[in-house]
């Protein structure tokens, strides 16, 4: 059954607020799909406008199939696969792009603005920025304007349609508002769908191998931000634990998968006041949680300690995530480490890096102690030319040996595991420690911003006095790292560098200006989970909230909301009432002065009104005609409009 | 792809029955609570009814898969998209239903046709408020008026077009009126139940034997027209008698309406006759006499009509045409 092709150009009203609706919602889609697809759009849009505007035929059913097989091969081509956010956009995009071309009728035009609603949807999986709100807002409104364009009559203008769809949007702001706040955040997703499985994790690795990679990032990504309750510690003391690795194979060094130890906690004994702050942490896709060294409760939901006193969640970390937790910097972990566990974690693959292994031994029977052993160790990586190197040379078999006596450049990896290494060769328990140091405090926002450019890595040796206790061997070389932080030595080295501090002060303002914004964004809007709006809930007064009476002050607050807007609606459309032209017409009598006799027509009081001189003839002969057109003639509103404005206008 | 046919009934065709039966239901519990409405009614909120159409249905839908993918993505930024929408949809149910509210609604006639042709009833729409009302439309069983829009303070007639069969009074028991402004999600609806009736007259036999000849008064075919001009008397004025010839002076003595009958006009005129048309059944007699009605009059000679149980003078014009359309479309057989 062929179906008539012919355009009537009854779609030239609403056909362009359709296109601009989806052209709008594609917008954000656009650097991550592949190219051929926006053209492909692009193309099919102006297309179809073409074939309505000259009133020619649609392409006919073969054509459209053709482009259809294409198209969905060619999406499967680009992705091999279908699902996930780039592949679902990139398909819904395409969807458009045809149904535009076998769209014929008006109400074909509900399934392209359908697909826009969608294209928004997940063009906010993708990205959620500061931005993200307002540029909905305005697709919506084009949506909805198209949407009215779709049913308006000849006598409404595109103007009207815009407004009313902004009107209705506007009415729609408060009861969006209310259930965004009251309706009951889960903590767990029903089920787990990558959002985007092709972007890698941005945080830290599982694993490390010095003078594998030969150079590090200088990513200037967030990884987190910190807001603490009082002041915020020194840069020395901000060592952001993540993950401890345990296993040294000669090359690299590895952890274990997260796993629960009910003793860490207890493990742990502090001094001094506790440390109080939120970290809003960026999405790694891994399971670590991060913490000021060394962490005693935090509020996470399903965040364990590990037996290195490490802290995980049971699952991935796919969203932007807040969480508060109460560290201590001064503390102690002491515990008693048995024979086994000794030699665990001093255990050295045989017959790798032999020259490290014997220069430890020999350095430690020197030594008086282990503690003096420790401290000639970073004596010897403080004194002699060892420096400290973002883009180090690689160092093939065996790493540490060609590290230590050769190439003597690297960062705080190469550090750290030359100086593990050695305390293990002399038989002291070390390991490695994965996370963070120092970061930059925003002014602005007064919270702290640490950046993948702050990753580092330390170690952590047993002592039989000290328990396990931290040492930095990157702090022996390179100092400056650890007491100014990476961000801020990079910072002033690049001003300094091309002489130019004062503008790339004013631009780093700027960019601070905008990040503690986004910081409050985050906090505020993006980290809206459920334990936020726990506390949320507790602040607005409710005790214990429940899903339940989240649930039911939403429904009570939208049947409020509800009868509101249905008030206004009832106002706005509310017949004039019925006696407004006597009632201007008495205000004009009241203005006179005079008194209207019994019996007396209102163009005989006016002929009186303008022999006593009261008032000046043209008004009061233009209110009484407005007034007789308006109560006893046909003008209606125009004439009540007439006469409320001579009234107004008089003296 | 749209092509393609959708491999399952659609509701509306697994149920025909059940649905005409809630709707017949429906309206009779409307007509019960409402009762008859005056000729000039006024919508109030009580009588506005609504309900989600099939867009609505699917928006519905599409709104509670966007939910569970917030939920599950935990996703504060498409909540908020999920709720505007959700929003919209509550906002234009309220203002789907005030757009119809207070409108006023007359009944305002309807030109009588002969039978076969679209009656076309009209009902005056006047939108008293200070806000426009779109997308309105007024329908009955089998037709649609047009849709308009309705500035604040105008007012429009609207048309319903009802085709007709049968000569004799037609009414319109009830009508709507309904809006699907703004989104098309909802429709809402008003019945009225006003007293709206209009005329058919017989259907003009396409086929008709002549006209009679014209006759004199004593049947004698008319050779000679004597003109209007000898004055024969004075008889009561019928309704379509000319001004000319109503007798002013006797009026303005006597103060009653009395019509000057002049010789030549008797005898000119025809005289259309019910018994004149013999194997003719009733039906088909009446459509003859239209017939001749229409043509006679459209050559704008006098014309007589006599039926059984009534007689109309000669005379032209448009009341009498329209008295003896009226009396043919009326006719129940002379009480016979």
């Amino acid at each position: 059954m062929a179906k008539p092709r012919g355009t009537d150009g009854s779609l030239l009203a609403s056909l362009p607020w359709t296109l601009a609706a989806l052209t709008i919602s594609l917008i954000p889609h656009v650097p991550f799909l592949p190219v051929w697809i926006t053209v492909a759009f692009l193309g099919c849009a102006a297309w179809r406008f073409v074939i309505e505007k000259r009133r020619r035929e649609l392409p006919s059913t073969w054509l459209r199939a053709g482009l259809a097989v294409g198209c969905f091969v060619g999406v499967f081509a680009t992705y091999s696969s279908i699902s996930g956010v780039g592949p679902g956009s990139a398909l819904l995009a395409i969807m458009a792009a045809l149904k535009l071309l076998e769209t014929r009728k008006r109400r074909d035009q509900f399934v392209l603005l359908f697909l826009s609603i969608f294209l928004v949807m997940s063009s906010l999986l993708r990205e959620q920025y500061l931005w993200s709100v307002p540029y909905m807002a305005l697709s919506l409104i084009v949506i909805m304007t198209a949407w009215l364009r779709m049913s308006a009559g000849e006598s409404q203008s595109a103007r009207q349609s815009f407004a009313t769809g902004g009107r209705l949007l506007l009415y729609a702001v408060p009861l969006a508002i209310v259930m965004w706040v009251f309706f009951p955040r889960l903590s767990s997703p029903f089920w787990a769908v990558p959002i985007d499985t092709s972007q890698a994790s941005s945080g830290l690795s599982d694993t490390m191998s010095p003078g594998d990679i030969t150079s590090l990032s200088m990513s200037d990504e967030v990884a987190f931000r910190v807001a603490f309750e009082g002041d915020i510690p020194e840069p020395r003391d901000r060592y952001w634990r993540g993950l401890v690795l345990t296993r040294f194979n000669g090359r690299t060094w590895s952890g274990r998968e997260p796993s629960i130890s009910r003793s860490a906690l207890s493990q742990i004994e502090v001094a001094g006041d506790p440390i109080e702050y939120q970290v809003t942490l960026e999405p790694t896709r891994q399971q670590w949680v991060f913490a000021l060294d060394m962490p005693t409760s935090w509020s996470l939901q399903r965040a364990f300690m590990g037996p290195q006193q490490q802290l995980a969640r049971t699952t991935p970390i796919d969203q932007r995530i807040a969480y508060e937790v109460t560290s201590f910097t001064d503390f102690r972990i002491a515990t008693e480490l048995s024979e086994m566990y000794r030699n665990w974690y001093s255990a050295l693959p045989d017959d790798s890096n032999p020259r490290t292994v014997e220069l430890a031994r020999e350095m430690h029977a020197e030594a008086k102690s282990d503690r003096a052993f420790v401290d000639a160790v970073l004596q010897k990586l403080n004194r002699e030319e060892y420096f400290y190197t973002l883009e180090p040379p690689p160092l093939g078999r065996n790493p540490v040996d060609r590290f230590l006596f050769e190439t003597r450049r690297g960062f705080c990896e190469h550090y750290a595991s030359a100086f593990s290494v050695m305390m293990r060769s002399a038989g002291i328990p070390a390991r490695i420690v994965l996370g963070y140091q120092g970061g930059e405090v925003n002014p602005i926002g007064g919270h702290l911003i640490v950046r993948q450019s702050d990753a580092h890595a330390w170690t952590e040796i047993w002592l039989d006095e000290l328990g396990w206790w931290r040492v930095d061997p990157t702090a022996a070389v390179a100092p400056e790292r650890i007491d100014i932080g990476a961000s801020d030595a990079a910072f002033f080295g690049v001003g300094q560098a091309w002489g130019l501090t004062a503008p790339s002060r004013l631009m780093h303002q700027v960019k601070l200006t905008w990040d503690a914004m986004n910081a409050k964004w985050n906090e505020w809007i993006l980290g809206y989970g459920p334990d936020t709006q726990k506390s949320f809930m507790q602040w607005l007064g409710m005790d214990d909230p429940s899903w339940r009476k989240m649930m039911l002050t939403l429904i009570s607050l939208v049947i409020g909301l509800i009868l509101l807007i249905s008030l206004l609606l009832m106002l706005r459309y509310r017949p004039p009432q019925k006696d407004e032209a006597a009632r201007l017409y008495r205000r004009f009598v009241k203005k006179t002065g005079l008194q209207p006799q019994t019996g007396e027509t209102a163009h005989v009081f006016a002929q009186r009104v303008v022999e006593s001189r009261a008032a000046p003839g043209d008004s009061v002969s233009e209110i009484t005609d407005a007034y007789m057109d308006a109560r006893y003639g046909p003008g209606g509103e125009a004439a009540r409009g007439r006469l409320r404005n001579a009234v107004g206008a008089m003296r | 792809m749209s092509s393609i046919p959708w491999p399952f009934p659609s509701p509306r065709h697994l149920f025909p029955s059940l649905k005409a039966r809630i709707n017949a239901r429906a309206k009779r519990w409307a007509r019960k609570r409402q009762g008859r409405d005056p000729a000039t009614t006024r919508l109030g909120p009580g009588r506005v009814y609504i309900l989600p159409t099939g867009v609505g249905l699917i928006f519905g839908l599409m709104a509670f898969a966007m939910l569970l993918g917030s939920m599950n993505y935990n996703n504060n930024l498409s909540f908020v998209l999920t709720f505007m929408l959700i929003g919209v949809g509550f906002v234009s149910m309220h203002q789907c239903q005030r757009n119809l509210v207070g409108l006023e609604l007359t009944f305002a006639g309807a030109d009588p046709v002969f039978a076969g042709q679209t009656i076309r009833i009209r009902i005056a729409v006047t939108n008293q408020s200070k806000s426009a009302r779109y997308g309105i439309r007024l329908y009955a069983t089998g037709t649609n008026s047009d849709i308009h829009d309705l500035k604040p303070g105008e007012s429009m007639v609207f048309v319903l077009p009802l085709p007709t069969e049968k000569r004799g009074p037609i009414s319109l028991d009830r009508f709507g009126v309904r809006t699907l402004f703004p989104f098309e999600l909802f429709r809402s609806w008003a019945w009225l139940h006003m007293d709206i009736s209009g005329l058919v007259y017989p259907a003009p036999a396409e086929t008709a034997p002549e006209p009679p000849p014209t006759m004199t008064a004593h049947g004698h075919r008319q050779h000679d027209a004597r003109g209007e001009e000898d004055f024969a008397g004075l008889r009561k004025y019928h309704v379509g008698d000319s001004p000319r010839h109503v007798a002013w002076k006797a009026y303005a003595r006597s103060g009653q309406l009395l019509s000057k009958q002049f010789a030549g006009a008797d005898t000119s005129s025809q005289w259309l006759d019910f018994s004149e048309l013999p194997g003719l059944d009733v039906e088909q007699r009446l459509s003859v006499l239209t017939r001749w009605i229409i043509d006679t009059d459209r050559k704008l000679e006098d014309y007589g009509l006599r039926v059984p149980g009534a007689e109309f003078a000669p005379a032209h014009g448009e009341p009498h045409r329209r008295l003896c359309l009226e009396t043919l479309a009326l006719f129940d057989g002379g009480g016979s």
